[in-house]
């Protein structure tokens, strides 16, 4: 007895078989085209299936607002599945934004469909038109005589009813939404959360199950020369040893006796020799750099340059941060006959089961890929070979087996932000118009996705070329927060303060005078009055900095305070507006912009992951600094966008103009401009 | 013979000096203490031995021996918000989590703060507060859910 809406999976990923999604890991292809994305049971219950996965951007909540809203119920009687590739829509991956944007809409619709049906049948037991009844609170009612209703369980009694989604459902317009776009008190796994219920892939042991420990080379690029694991075997705990291939692992009973194990083997490397280090860095991007992109051309940049009376030129560099999830990876793998369970954290479930399938020779359907609780990704867990390793482990131990990094090994097997070099070139007339701009930006790393993201300049100069180079990756390039957006971002908002300070403008003022896009100006005005913008210099000494971008298809600008004592920056407030369209859920959202902001902090005062001849210089906590909570500055948030605009990402833009909002309140606070990153190292 | 109460209950502590973190996850199944650095630097791990915070990653079930040792499964008396400890309300109400990771050794600390301080100053908080880690930036609801609990508002 059920009510079951099913529909295409195809909505997870906007470019699917091309673009950055096809570019960066091939699993474009849904096994099956579709699936069950909303079903009510006999007895009431509703749950709503989708192929994203839960690593703290509080999607189960958002998606569980969405359907409430559509099925007129409230939030606490919607269960969310996500991430586990036997039960939930094939999907993507969980990247770029597209939660809410993407998979929401379809389950809003799909919820919108069975509310329908819901009607259609109560309008039947009833003998009611069905444009005499309404559905709210989990009942379906007759609109003049609420006393005759009958709930969804009574409608779906004896039922059994499949419906594909509707080709344009009535989903509810936003003058009324009761459930969306309101306060919540929680988050529906808040709870969870709280009393260490909620299990990541750290927390799963299943019976039996061998902790394996993975003997690694300590630098990139190393290759085992000679391996003996003899006095690992001795080690009481240790189960096996495992020489298979590049894989060389110790299994114990316990997580200690293979840790010891691990310590004991005796493994001989060879390092490849002249890997460069970070001071070769900024030489090498720029020398390295290869297949230029042009992202955007207009007018005729000669032409530009000659018509203008301010020339400004500056070079900006940024290098390699690190990830830093506080759950590091771990993997679990569980063989049973030919069928293949695997938990992994990763943002990937379905491409994880792909890749796990071909490296086995079996169909996709003899792999279940689960994705629990995911301990933050930020896109550096959508790659998560290590779960090809647990896999490969268990079945040659014919046991469970769990791989789980240490802080170290997260650190360095993780992949980090691409460095950059971006060069810029404006002119302007003296009045601070800009007349033309060239930049040439060159990010580290073969996904040229990641470099090109953000690299337009949303200003307005008639003469403009933005090009986009990838450069040779010392150490693992791979996705963080915003991707290459952020990077862009830093370079391009430091100039526009430049060239504030050149043309004796304010830097509110300048970017107003070469804005035409009304969202931009719009959250750059609204951000300037909640922080109280009154230029780079404040009354009490401090600085304040101002930047403004794009990212996701969301608008977003951001101001902050900082105060600047011998080599230390403290940012003591933070103001920032965001246009993300419809804002499902105000408070998810803000908890987004406000983690994004923090995040974005450390990688403009002090991270920077450091490297020499292969080796990580900066791999555990005591020497690669993030942001604390003394390092939290108030953070105030404000939605600008309008409720009939599509919602599109906030998970992602609040990082964007943070680094260079920095930049400008320290060169307030300092008079000294800062165009490399992390500034405290510079100061 | 050794032993160590765990969330009420007294146990034979374990032969020879095995990791106090990897004990209560591994051998007790408690897996809320998480691991997040195995240096005692991040807080994850931080369950209280005799009502105060301690880091569990850096410790073996010896040396608390004797002890009474409460993890974060230890806190509530039942799964309805009405039944959490106050602690952990506050954040649920203040939404001072996203992925959560970190969460459970927050409220350990705060849990402990609260014990020795019941009216903590803001420079307090951050004190007591400044050793943990919370990679998502949720530090903001994280003062506020501790002042909340503090007010007795939770
Ligand atoms: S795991 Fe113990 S402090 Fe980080
Ligand atoms: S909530 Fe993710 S680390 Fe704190």
């Amino acid at each position: 007895m059920s009510l079951k809406i099913v529909g295409d999976v195809q909505v997870g990923f906007p470019q699917l078989r091309t673009g950055y999604g096809a570019q960066t890991y091939g699993n474009t292809q849904p096994q099956t085209e579709r699936a069950t994305w909303i079903a009510l049971d006999a007895d009431g219950g509703i749950t709503a299936y989708a192929g994203k996965v839960e690593y703290g951007q509080n999607i189960r909540t958002g998606l569980a607002i969405e359907v409430a809203d559509e099925l007129r119920v409230p939030i606490e009687a919607v269960t969310v599945v996500l991430g586990d590739t036997d039960r939930v829509p094939w999907d993507m991956g969980t990247f770029g934004s597209q939660s809410t944007a993407r998979v929401g809409w379809q389950l809003r619709k799909a919820a919108a469909t069975a509310r329908e049906v819901l009607l259609t049948l109560a309008a039947d037991r009833l003998d009611l038109p069905v444009a005499e009844l309404e559905a709210s609170a989990g009942r379906v009612a007759s609109k003049s005589d609420g006393s005759r209703a009958l709930t969804y369980a009574d409608l779906l009694r004896g039922q059994e009813i499949e419906r594909e989604i509707a080709a344009d459902p009535p989903v509810t317009p936003a003058s009324e939404f009761t459930v969306m776009g309101r306060a919540h008190k929680q988050r529906i796994d808040g709870i969870d959360r709280v009393t260490g219920r909620a299990k990541y892939s750290q927390d799963v042991l299943p019976e039996g199950v061998l902790y394996a420990v993975i003997i690694r080379p300590p630098a990139y690029g190393g290759r085992a020369k000679r391996v003996d694991l003899s006095a690992a075997e001795r080690v009481p705990g240790v189960a096996r040893v495992v020489e298979d291939g590049d894989l060389i692992a110790v299994l114990g009973e316990d997580d200690e006796a293979a840790a010891l194990g691990a310590r004991v083997a005796q493994v001989e490397w060879e390092i490849p020799a002249g890997q460069p280090s970070r001071f070769d860095l900024p030489a090498l991007l720029v020398s390295s750099g290869q297949e230029p992109f042009v992202m955007q051309e207009r007018g005729d940049l000669a032409e530009g340059f000659r018509g203008a009376s301010l020339v400004l030129e500056a070079t900006y560099f940024i290098p390699f941060i690190a990830p830093v999830p506080m759950e590091p990876r771990a993997a679990v793998a569980q063989w049973e006959g030919g069928h293949l369970t695997v938990w992994a954290g990763t943002q990937r479930p379905f491409g994880l089961r792909q890749e796990l399938a071909s490296i086995f020779g079996i169909e996709e359907s003899q792999v279940r890929v689960i994705a629990p609780e995911i301990g933050g990704g930020f896109g550096a867990k959508s790659p998560y070979g290590l779960a090809h390793d647990a896999a490969r482990l268990a079945k040659i131990a014919g046991r469970p087996v769990r791989v789980a990094f240490t802080r170290y090994e997260e650190m360095m097997w993780s992949n980090f932000r691409p460095a950059a070099i971006v060069e810029i070139k404006s002119g302007s007339t003296s009045d601070g118009r800009l007349v033309a701009w060239e930049s040439v930006a060159y990010h580290s790393g073969d996904r040229v996705m990641i470099g090109r993201r953000g690299s337009e300049t949303p200003y307005d100069p008639p003469h403009v070329k933005s090009t986009v180079y990838r450069s040779d990756s010392p150490i693992p390039s791979g996705s963080y927060r915003s991707l290459g957006a952020a990077v862009n971002h830093f370079a391009r908002e430091v100039h526009m303060d430049e060239l504030a300070a050149a043309a004796g403008l304010d830097p509110v003022e300048v970017r107003l005078r070469n804005l035409s896009e009304p969202r931009f100006r719009r959250v750059l005005e609204a951000t300037a009055e909640a922080f109280g913008w009154s230029g780079p210099r404040m009354a009490n000494g401090h600085g304040a900095g101002i930047a403004l971008g794009i990212d996701v298809g969301s608008y977003v600008a951001t101001a902050a305070e900082v105060s600047v004592q011998e080599k230390e920056v403290r940012v003591h407030r933070v103001a920032a507006a965001l246009d993300c369209g419809l804002v499902v859920n105000p408070e998810g959202a803000a908890n987004q912009m406000e983690g994004s902001i923090v995040m974005g902090l450390g990688g403009a005062l002090f991270e920077a992951s450091d490297f020499q001849d292969g080796r990580l210089l900066n791999s555990t906590f005591a020497r690669y600094r993030v942001p604390r909570i003394v390092d939290a500055p108030r953070i105030d948030v404000r939605f600008v966008g309008d409720d009939t605009t599509p919602s599109t990402g906030a998970g992602e833009p609040g990082i964007v103009p943070i680094a260079a909002a920095v930049s400008g309140a320290v060169y307030g606070a300092t008079g000294q401009r800062h165009r490399e990153l992390p500034i405290q190292r510079y100061l | 013979m050794l032993t160590v109460t765990v969330n009420g209950v007294e146990r034979e502590a374990p032969q020879g000096g095995r990791n106090l973190l990897s004990y209560l996850r591994f051998d007790l199944g408690l897996t809320g203490t998480k691991y997040g650095c195995g240096e005692g630097l991040c807080g994850a791990c931080t369950v209280l031995v005799d009502g105060q915070p301690f880091r569990s990653c850096m410790t073996t079930v010896g040396a608390v021996a004797g002890g009474a040792v409460t993890t974060i499964e230890g806190v509530a008396v039942g799964d309805t918000l009405e039944s959490l400890h106050p602690v952990q309300r506050a954040f649920v109400e203040e939404q001072a989590m996203q992925c959560g990771y970190c969460i459970p050794g927050f409220v350990m600390s705060t849990i402990g703060l609260l014990n020795r301080e019941p009216h903590p100053s803001a420079g307090q908080v951050r004190e007591a507060l400044a050793e943990h880690m919370c990679r998502c930036g949720t530090y903001q609801r994280i003062e506020r859910a501790v002042e909340r609990a503090a007010r007795g508002d939770a």
